[in-house]
């Protein structure tokens, strides 16, 4: 029983983690209407600057976020007004998927041009001590990792539905066209959401970088696991995001016990596949179709 | 108040409108009727700034729009209520009216926009915390309306108001564009309901494969013979 | 159809003199001499590498660029084909058996794995190749006593033909050579052939092909079982050629990017577009990784990334789409205005009705609570026009799908006469298509990057499988609908009436005998929609019934043996037109309340 509630505790951090990288490509995803193939070097490039500054400053790595978040929100928008934006017009699939395609191949050699391929570790902070919670054991940083995403959660749900801003962008997401006849400036609207859900991922990486060593590759390791965490929850939805994010953690650690570690990634590949092709809305995505959007 | 001087459009490579000029006075109610495909449509996408033509040149109350981009139109007083209502699916229907308020010039007054467009469409009102995607066609359509009223425009462009509508609905919506037209507000529809809505109308304009073919009064268009045989079938 | 051959491209010169052939003989050439004549070793290693991702990328280029499909886990393909090969070497089977050994596991998982993910379109169908390499990965990590896991596999070293591995390099140059121009020919035969114009319209405009009576299903899984074969027989001489191989680099995502970006670079769809990506970018990453070693750790990678960014910005046709921007001749020239439709002599007096070719009854179709067609029923005879009218948002564009098989009703059949006199219930659109029911779509849907010949060869393939005949009938068909002047534009720059025009050409190439025509007259002009009357009802002479939506009148009255308007779903007025247009309650439908109180 308690190596059952283990398992689920550990399932439940992992969710948070999973949660709080996945959001910001879904929120891209959800209004672009760009999947976001580049999102995990995002996360690594973040990682890699809070590993800059925590060990070039001595910082808390929880303080970077101050200026790894407006660092990503930059890298964002531009991504969206430099290369997304003047490819909207053709609206060709293979033009867009490979754009992100080669951004995320230079990034990833661009760190390994940098930094080489050795990892960098990010000064711990106390935030990979263990507490105990009931019959549980988890790291610290793991419920700081949790308790962010609930809040990044929460907070987006209000900033899109109680202000103008976030009004705009819920109908620029709903109905392109009808949002331009509202007035609403759309390319603006695309270029402040790329830069927000980098920002998120921003976030994630200051809070990430602790407990895991940062290298050229990580973001292929973190991404994969969260176009699942995506596509489970219906691309678009941070609510399935988060919700997704728990069911694959669970998943994970589940399959990791009583199947083996080294199948924990084709059980969650094969979930995966099987949602995309009797499901490919996802658990919340009822309106978004995959298949061209328009 | 609105002029078009020998505009081309099209989507792409592809060309519809080939040198369209038009003109529309304040306060007047102006129909472009015409067959499907005449490119009725894409003269509104046009004047509205979702497509930007390729020849001629398009004012509003003398600035040169032709090249406006489409949020900034809307900034000058132009709206476009689309065909099919375009309303915004996953929101309330107040969401979709206040969405209507964006423009600057309208968001300030809001509250009493909201007000004067709800006594003319008190069906709207009991559906106000509705989700839009949950309204039958007709009160979809009277939202649309009421949206895109909500900006306070100087122009009101409908584009095929009665598409898809039972008849006793589309002379609810001729009515109330009666009423907004009444209010002062420079109205310019497009139709394929031809009747009904020259009957409305002042001044009408007939487009023939991306071409005017004929305009003039909307009494004298509805006697002309050209249009009784083409359009209204006698 | 003498005249229409003026139309064909200025192409008189015999094909190896043509420019582009030309550069192609030097490029192979190039390829097998250069390393032969400078006979260094890593010259040929360079070369031998061009040829194997030439080939590989040429076969993903079937898939990803002919159908379409963007995938990104070709690499597994390439995985089963080099452990296939490893496995089965060890076992003393030679390289030459286990290739197709390989081959065969690979077309099988390749059928498995894309069948349920065709419907799966973009991103999404690359996000489903993606993880479903990771499985494969994943699995090849995890039984080990198989393929060694983590720690790779080694061969048996055993030289000769017999075992592919060789001391000297010509003889892995001549392998790699000959593989590549194997898949250079299966891939050309394609793309010459009709598999490549329905892997191309299927790619363009998926609902157009079906209606052509093309099996999109199948074409697609033709396509991707040959480029899985060609790709797995690559990846078991690369393992033989590199001795040794591990999951990480066999399953990779960087491997399957690279296969997929320098058919991107080179010219995505077109033949020898990967074949030039490769030429152009594979010596970049060999000598960057011979000259600077570890040093220049990413340092190709990140060049083929903004190579990348840059073709996708700037180039996105890739070298050989701007290749052909400058080479383009005068084909690409259209003629502003638009050709007439040429009149057809009639018979004089027109055959008498037959029988019964297709049956409705009861038709039912809603979306949710909106009851889009309610009991909708009628009938079609030989011969006859039927003209379906109402005003927009009736319900006719749902009876059209409902009755060529794009959409299932809720209730109610659709009955259709075959050639032997016997009803059948069709299903898909390939069911209609087979009994020969032909349609257009009223928002027009032209494979957009193919020629108004292609188009139409597309629709003429159904009864002319060789595309010598299927480009006669096409011909022959844009003569007679007025687009001969246009064969060789790209559909994307007609005009709209041009576009409606080519609906019909590609329908009626398919020699149907029901045709449902959506709208076809919307937007063409007077004299053309007289034209196209004539047109019509010469087609009807032969035996074709027609079933027509229509909003021009004219010829709704003057074409129409009969006219069944709908309104709000359902029937409500059915008979001679004459005698419809004066019914009540198609006025009142039509033209509003008003204009009933008005004349009547």
């Amino acid at each position: 029983m308690n190596i059952f509630l283990q398992l689920v505790a550990n399932g439940l951090m992992l969710g948070g983690l999973f949660a709080i990288i996945s959001i910001g490509l879904t929120l891209i995803f959800g209004i672009v209407k760009v999947v976001n193939f580049a999102h995990g070097e995002f996360l690594m490039a973040g990682m890699y600057l809070t590993w800059i500054i925590t060990v070039g400053l001595g910082l808390h790595p929880y303080v970077t976020v101050l200026a790894v978040a407006p660092f990503l929100f930059v890298l964002g928008a531009m991504t969206q007004r430099f290369l997304i934006q003047p490819l909207l017009l053709a609206r060709d699939d293979h033009v867009q998927i490979f754009a992100t395609v080669g951004l995320s191949t230079a990034l990833i050699n661009l760190a390994l041009l940098i930094f080489g391929a050795d990892i960098a570790n990010t000064p711990a902070s106390g935030l990979r001590a263990p507490v105990q919670i009931g019959p549980v054991r988890i790291l610290e940083g793991q419920v700081y990792i949790f308790i962010a995403a609930v809040l990044l959660v929460i907070g987006l749900q209000l900033f899109l539905s109680r202000t103008q801003t976030g009004r705009a962008i819920r109908a620029v997401a709903q109905n392109r066209a009808a949002a331009q006849l509202m007035g609403i400036n759309v390319d603006r609207i695309y270029v402040l959401s790329f830069g927000i859900g980098a920002a998120c991922v921003g976030l994630a990486a200051s809070l990430v970088a602790p407990l895991y060593p940062v290298s050229s590759t990580i973001g292929t390791y973190f991404v994969l696991t969260a176009f699942v965490v995506v596509v489970l929850g219906g691309l678009g939805s941070i609510v399935g995001a988060f919700v997704g994010a728990m069911i694959i953690g669970l998943i994970d650690s589940m399959a990791g016990f009583y199947i083996g570690s080294d199948l924990r990634e084709a059980v969650v590949f094969g979930v995966f596949l099987v949602i995309l092709i009797l499901k490919p809305s996802g658990l919340f995505g009822t309106r978004v179709s995959l298949s061209h959007i328009s | 108040m609105l002029t078009i001087e020998g505009i081309d459009a099209g989507y792409g490579a592809t060309t519809i409108l080939q040198g369209v000029s038009l003109e529309v006075k304040a306060g007047e109610v102006v129909t472009i009727v015409g067959a499907n495909g005449a490119g009725k449509s894409t003269t509104l996408r046009t004047i509205a700034g979702l497509i930007t033509p390729t020849a001629g040149r398009i004012s509003f109350e003398g600035q040169d729009i032709t090249r406006t981009a489409a949020h900034e139109v809307v900034d000058l007083g132009i709206t476009l209520i689309p065909e099919g209502r375009q309303l915004f699916p996953d929101m309330t229907v107040r969401e979709n009216l206040l969405m209507g308020a964006y423009r600057k010039a309208a968001r300030a007054a809001q509250a009493e926009t909201l007000e004067e467009v709800l006594q003319l469409f008190p069906r709207v009102r009991e559906r106000m915390n509705q989700q839009a995607s949950s309204l039958s066609g007709g009160e979809q359509q009277m939202v649309a309306i009421a949206r895109g009223m909500m900006a306070r425009p100087k122009l009101l462009m409908f584009d095929e108001p009665s598409l898809g509508l039972a008849p006793i609905i589309v002379s609810q919506v001729f009515e109330v564009i009666g009423k907004i037209a009444a209010t002062g507000t420079t109205v310019l529809i497009v139709e394929q309901n031809v009747f009904s809505t020259l009957k409305a109308s002042d001044r009408g304009y007939v487009l023939e494969n991306g071409e005017i073919a004929l305009s003039g009064a909307a009494e004298a268009l509805l006697r002309d013979d050209h249009v009784r045989q083409a359009y209204l079938g006698i | 159809m003498q005249r229409t051959e003026t139309f064909a491209p200025p192409a008189a010169r015999p094909v190896y003199l043509r420019p582009a052939a030309l550069a192609l003989a030097t490029v192979l050439a190039a390829l097998f001499l250069i390393p032969v004549v400078v006979g260094d070793a890593f010259i040929y290693h360079v070369f031998i590498t061009i040829c194997i991702f030439a080939g590989l990328s040429t076969a993903w280029n079937i898939v990803g660029g002919y159908a379409g499909q963007l995938s990104l886990g070709h690499a597994m393909f390439y995985g089963i084909g080099a452990y296939a090969g490893m496995i089965l070497m060890n076992m003393g089977v030679s390289p030459w058996i286990g290739m197709f050994a390989g081959a065969a596991v690979a077309v099988v998982a390749s059928v498995v794995i894309s069948y349920p993910c065709f419907r799966l379109h973009g991103p999404f169908f690359a996000l489903a190749t993606i993880a479903f390499l990771e499985v494969f990965r994943v699995l090849a990590l995890h039984f080990r006593d198989v393929t060694g896991g983590a720690m790779g596999m080694m061969i048996e070293l055993k030289l000769g033909w017999e075992w592919m591995v060789f001391r000297e390099r010509l003889p892995a140059l001549v392998i790699a050579y000959g593989m590549m121009l194997v898949c250079l020919g299966v891939a050309w035969a394609i793309r010459e052939h009709r598999l490549g114009y329905y892997l191309v319209a299927t790619r363009e405009r998926e609902s157009a092909a079906k209606a052509a009576g093309v099996q999109t299903v199948r074409v697609r899984l033709l396509a991707v079982s040959a480029s899985a074969a060609l790709t797995a027989m690559m990846g078991t001489f690369h393992a033989m050629y590199l001795t040794f191989i591990e999951p990480a680099a066999v399953f990779s995502l960087t491997f399957s990017i690279q296969i997929a970006m320098f058919a991107l670079i080179g010219g995505i769809g077109t033949i020898y577009g990967p074949l030039l990506g490769a030429v152009l970018l594979v010596p970049l990453t060999e000598i960057a990784r011979g000259a600077l070693g570890a040093q220049a750790l990413g340092l190709h990678g990140f060049v083929y990334g903004v190579v990348l960014l840059l073709v996708v910005l700037f180039m996105p046709n890739g070298i050989m789409g701007a290749l052909s921007r400058f080479t383009r001749e005068k084909a690409a020239e259209t003629p502003s205005q638009a050709g007439p439709v040429v009149s057809m002599p009639r018979a004089e007096t027109r055959p008498p009705l037959g029988a019964e070719v297709m049956r409705v009854e009861g038709l039912q179709k809603h979306f949710g609570g909106l009851h889009v067609t309610n009991n909708v029923s009628f009938t079609l005879r030989e011969g006859e026009i039927l003209g379906l009218i109402g005003p927009n948002g009736a319900g006719k564009t749902t009876v059209f799908n409902m009755i060529s098989g794009f959409m299932r009703p809720n209730g109610g059949t659709v009955s259709v006469l075959d050639r032997d006199g016997k009803m059948h219930q069709p299903v898909s659109p390939g069911d209609f298509a087979a009994l020969g029911v032909g349609r257009t779509f009223q928002i027009v849907q032209p494979f957009a990057s193919m020629t108004v010949e292609e188009n139409i060869m597309v629709g003429a393939f159904y009864r002319h499988p060789h595309v010598n005949d299927a480009r006669e009938v096409a011909r022959e068909t844009a003569h007679r609908m007025g687009l001969a002047p246009w064969l060789h534009a790209e559909a994307r720059g007609l005009t709209i009436g041009g576009l409606k025009r080519l609906e019909v050409a590609r329908v009626m190439a398919m020699q149907p005998r029901i045709l449902l025509l959506d709208e076809v007259m919307a937007g063409i002009n007077q004299t053309d929609v007289r034209r196209a009357i004539d047109l019509m009802l010469s087609i009807r002479d032969t035996g074709v019934s027609i079933i027509a939506i229509e909003h021009v009148m004219q010829a709704v009255m003057s074409l129409s043996d009969r006219v069944i308007v709908l309104s709000s779903g359902e029937i409500i007025a059915e008979g001679k037109p004459q005698d419809v247009v004066r019914d009540p309650q198609v006025i009142e439908a039509y033209l509003g309340k008003d204009f009933v109180h008005a004349d009547h």
